[in-house]
């Protein structure tokens, strides 16, 4: 009872906040004063002569494009498809590594739930945003599918399945869904990461992570695992995608896993095409953190008349950004329809359903040199305070792996010189993403349309269409930015 | 854990993330040993909860960092020395996002939800400002470290105060004397067009008027503009000296231009170091300010002539000769604004201990404590320097330091009386009812 009593009163006090903000004159909020704009590190860009970043990737991305016209194109594809085995794991650890897993989701749910409030001190939102939805990522691309391991949903789906319940479930998923149940949630994942007020507060995330978590086991166990995973979980289909650039691929055959390496993109380029459902969950993917960008940037917030030198927070912008993540994925998912629809027309070609659902594979290396650069100093900075709270997960004063103790060394993203060496680090990766989306589309077009000519016109709105975005990325990194 | 451990002091003396907050106090530390009846001895030995509105991410995640270490080195330091009318204090920190409905929520969940006595370490104005009310119908004290006019201006309420840092009208009027009387009398204001500009173009012009000084021209900076050269002709050529406010991520490009702009020679240069808190006043582009002029709070670099309590405030915060982490040599402190937060809390220590604090009952007499507070001598607990409260209007004055750049560090050159800073109160919260 007193618990309810004290959860209305809070809900009266949080409506009583709205009111007596809505109803504040506009006299009292320009007692506003100081407002202590960060100099940030992006001051320190801005001195960077980064046009000349721009005037470059720009012109590696056009060359590259100029380049494969006079490459044999089947040498190309003959380099995707080629595979060195390097080991056989002759067994399956998947279910105990994930029930593993899904025990530490456990334990991170209950340090969400009644450890610190403190979002830096939290594993919960350190581990889910930092380690998770930055690290796991990026670990995917370069490594392969290890989410397909530590998933915390394959373990107790076994154990349901070896309780009695059926493997493949009571219902199908009806394939006319495609991934569109997929792009919905991938877009309410956005949404909470970008836009909702408070995404690191321990207590709401808890509450979201273990609704999704219930909410997918609930499908899993009603419609089997494979079908779910593969479709409807928006995670474990994002991921996926993204660990299909990784050098490393596991094939499941008789005697085990059997694990070779290939080129970086070299599995894409031999891929299935996606359905248009799933074109727009990948384009849906680099939408958000575009975004991410985006929606720091002067430019954007002086387009909604918001004053970037005191930036009111996020309750302040929630419409405006909902719209922008949406326009976003609109603008990127027109682009990308227009420069294949136009390739297909220039090429000759007669199945431009087919044609985007191959080449939009090319966006996976630019989704995640995004990623990567977006993300890197949250990485670097938010992932000592992860380690940190590892040691001390219930804010109880532990310090199991030695690292609660230790001081965050923030210094390694501040100042001059890691600005520079920051700044180098994410212009080589948008620039070398979007070369390396330059080859692979290249590639995936010769298979397309058979011949190197007809693959090289086809590749002429998306060579334009790669320039542009380079330079957009790379003007996203460089731009002033609130905060 | 044992409170011992937990108490834990790096040898280098810096203390760490987790030694003062949560549960580092005695009573938090002892609930984590095995056995232990939570209060069990004496209901006089609960901690004293203290709520934390920290911006913890969101655009003030920089401050936000520094905040929090200061409030840990300051509540360690009071727990080792026995707390506060024997109790301990604990910290419960709540993220607002730098988020003015976010913060007015959390204000109201350390009420509601948390049961804290009171809460503390606000600093973004536009928070504060949003935040004040919800404090106020709650009747709950709401001890900000903002450097806002808002709560001496009478706009806020009984339960809001600022007794640890000065506002911006008082540091704006303190230096003006300085200023007419060492770099010239005709001025050039060169600011940001919105509020936190207005506001030190609408303070400092009747500041250097009273000093036989003239604003003989103003020039404001679209807050979205990242290039200022175009700006730079309005300087009258018989400017004195610019009194400069730009901040946000241009502020080095600002400096650099104005460095293109002028050359080897131009007007004297002032400053306030809210422009270049927590940068590296060495970086790159920021060549030109050599010789300059600046507002500080509290100097970041450590002056030959320190006193013992500010050289042992900077020891215990963990900051270095230049400010910066003595853990981490390029996380420049926010040494100008962060000493708030230390003294914000002595001032709650001492007056819970003048009003004889035991819980929530006592929220009314804390504040008539605070407010009937006058003056704050220089010492451990207000390392920054003496200080005059005026309960009145909940504000303190302090001296403020006018520091030049002198080959790549900071020398106070300067500094102001309190009397400086003093202006006509404007309100009197103390005859507003609880």
């Amino acid at each position: 009872m007193i618990r309810r009593f004290d959860r209305a009163k809070h809900h009266r006090s949080s409506l009583w906040a709205l009111v007596t903000l809505a109803a504040m004159p506009p006299a009292l909020l320009a007692l506003c004063g100081p407002a202590f704009a960060h100099a940030s590190e992006r001051g320190h860009v801005l001195l960077l002569p980064t046009q000349y970043y721009v005037l470059g990737g720009a012109l590696a991305v056009a060359a590259s494009f100029l380049v494969l016209i006079f490459l044999p194109p089947q040498a190309l594809a003959r380099l995707g498809t080629r595979r060195m085995r390097i080991a056989v794991l002759p067994f399956d650890g998947r279910a105990t590594v994930s029930f593993f897993s899904f025990l530490i989701f456990a334990a991170l749910i209950y340090a969400g739930v009644s450890g610190s409030r403190d979002p830096l001190a939290n594993p919960l939102p350190l581990t889910v945003w930092t380690l998770l939805w930055v690290g796991l990522t990026l670990m995917q691309g370069l490594f392969g599918n290890l989410w397909a391991w530590l998933n915390p949903w394959y373990g107790p789906w076994r154990f349901f399945v070896r309780l009695g319940g059926p493997e493949k479930g009571w219902f199908r998923l009806p394939k006319a869904l495609g991934y569109r149940p997929a792009v919905l949630l991938l877009f309410c994942f956005a949404w909470f990461e970008l836009i909702y007020i408070a995404p690191d507060d321990p207590q709401h995330l808890a509450a979201a992570a273990l609704a999704y978590w219930l909410f997918t086991f609930a499908g899993m166990c009603m419609f089997g695992h494979p079908s779910w995973a593969s479709r409807m979980e928006f995670l474990s289909v994002c991921v996926g995608m993204i660990s299909r650039l990784s050098v490393l691929e596991a094939r499941c055959t008789e005697r085990g896993f059997s694990l070779s390496t290939c080129l970086p993109g070299g599995k894409l380029t031999d891929t299935r095409p996606l359905p248009l459902s799933g074109v727009a969950f990948l384009l849906l993917a680099l939408a958000s953190v575009s975004f991410d960008g985006f929606m720091r940037t002067f430019f954007w917030l002086g387009a909604i008349g918001i004053n970037p030198l005191e930036f009111p927070g996020r309750s302040s912008v929630v419409t405006e950004n909902t719209m922008g993540l949406a326009g976003t994925f609109l603008v990127l998912g027109a682009a990308f329809t227009l420069a294949t629809w136009a390739g297909d027309r220039l090429a000759g070609g007669q199945n431009w359903n087919r044609a985007a659902g191959l080449l939009v594979w090319s966006i996976v290396p630019i989704a995640l040199a995004y990623h990567f650069s977006h993300y890197l100093t949250a990485l670097l900075v938010d992932g000592q305070y992860a380690l940190a709270a590892a040691s001390d997960p219930f804010f109880r004063g532990w310090n199991l792996f030695g690292t609660a103790m230790a001081h965050v060394q923030a210094g390694i993203v501040l100042g001059a010189h890691s600005a520079w060496v920051i700044w180098n680090a994410q212009a080589a990766a948008i620039i070398g993403g979007h070369v390396l989306a330059v080859v692979i589309a290249h590639t995936i077009a010769y298979r397309l349309y058979g011949s190197g000519r007809r693959a090289a016109l086809s590749q002429l709105p998306m060579a334009v269409l790669m320039i542009g975005y380079t330079v957009f990325g790379l003007w996203l990194l460089s731009t002033p930015t609130a905060g | 854990m044992n409170y011992k451990a937990k108490h834990q002091i790096k040898p280098d003396g810096g203390i760490t993330r987790r030694t003062a907050l949560k549960g580092l106090s005695t009573a938090a530390g002892l609930m984590a040993a095995p056995g232990f009846v939570r209060y069990a001895q004496a209901q006089s030995s609960e901690p004293i909860r203290i709520g934390f509105q920290c911006h913890r991410t969101g655009i003030g995640a920089a401050y936000g960092r520094w905040y929090e270490r200061v409030t840990s080195a300051a509540v360690k330091r009071i727990n080792d020395q026995g707390g506060v009318n024997g109790r301990p204090l604990e910290i419960v920190i709540e993220d607002d996002g730098t988020d003015a409905a976010r913060g007015s929520e959390v204000v109201a969940k350390f009420a509601n939800q948390h049961k804290v006595d009171l809460v503390y370490g606000t600093l973004f104005s536009h928070v504060v400002v949003a935040a004040a009310p919800m404090a106020g119908e709650l009747k709950i004290p709401y001890y900000v470290v903002s450097e806002g006019y808002h709560v001496a201006s009478g706009k806020m309420n009984r339960y809001c105060v600022q007794p640890g840092i000065t506002d911006v009208k008082a540091q704006v009027r303190s230096v003006a004397p300085w200023i007419a009387q060492n770099l010239g009398k005709r001025v050039t204001l060169v600011y940001p067009d919105y509020a936190f500009g207005h506001d030190h173009r609408d303070f400092f012009e009747p500041a250097i008027t009273a000093q036989g000084g003239e604003v003989i021209a103003k020039v404001p900076i679209p807050p979205t503009e990242t290039s200022f050269t175009r700006y730079f002709p309005q300087i009258p050529r018989d400017t004195d000296v610019i009194y400069h406010v730009m901040v946000g991520p241009a502020v080095l490009t600002f400096v650099k231009e104005l460095g293109e702009f002028f050359g080897t020679g131009g007007p004297q240069l002032f400053g306030f170091i809210d422009s270049l808190e927590a940068v590296d006043i060495n970086s790159p582009g920021l060549e030109f300010l050599d010789g300059s002029h600046f507002w500080e709070g509290m100097p970041r670099y450590a002056q030959p002539d320190i006193p013992r309590y500010a050289a042992s405030y900077r020891e215990t915060v963990g900051i270095d000769e230049n400010g910066a982490s003595v853990n981490d040599p390029n996380d420049v402190s926010t040494a100008g604004h962060m000493f708030g937060c230390w003294e914000t809390l002595y001032v709650i220590k001492a007056a819970m201990e003048a009003s004889g604090y035991r819980g929530p009952e006592d929220r009314a007499s804390l504040i008539e404590a605070t407010e009937a507070m006058t003056e704050f001598p220089a010492g451990n607990e207000h390392p920054q320097g003496a200080k005059i409260f005026n309960g009145q209007i909940h504000q303190v004055f302090a001296e403020q330091c006018i520091s030049q750049v002198n080959g790549g560090r900071l020398d106070v050159v300067h500094r102001t009386s309190i009397e400086d800073g003093m202006y006509e109160p404007e309100a009197d919260y103390t005859t507003m009812s609880f």
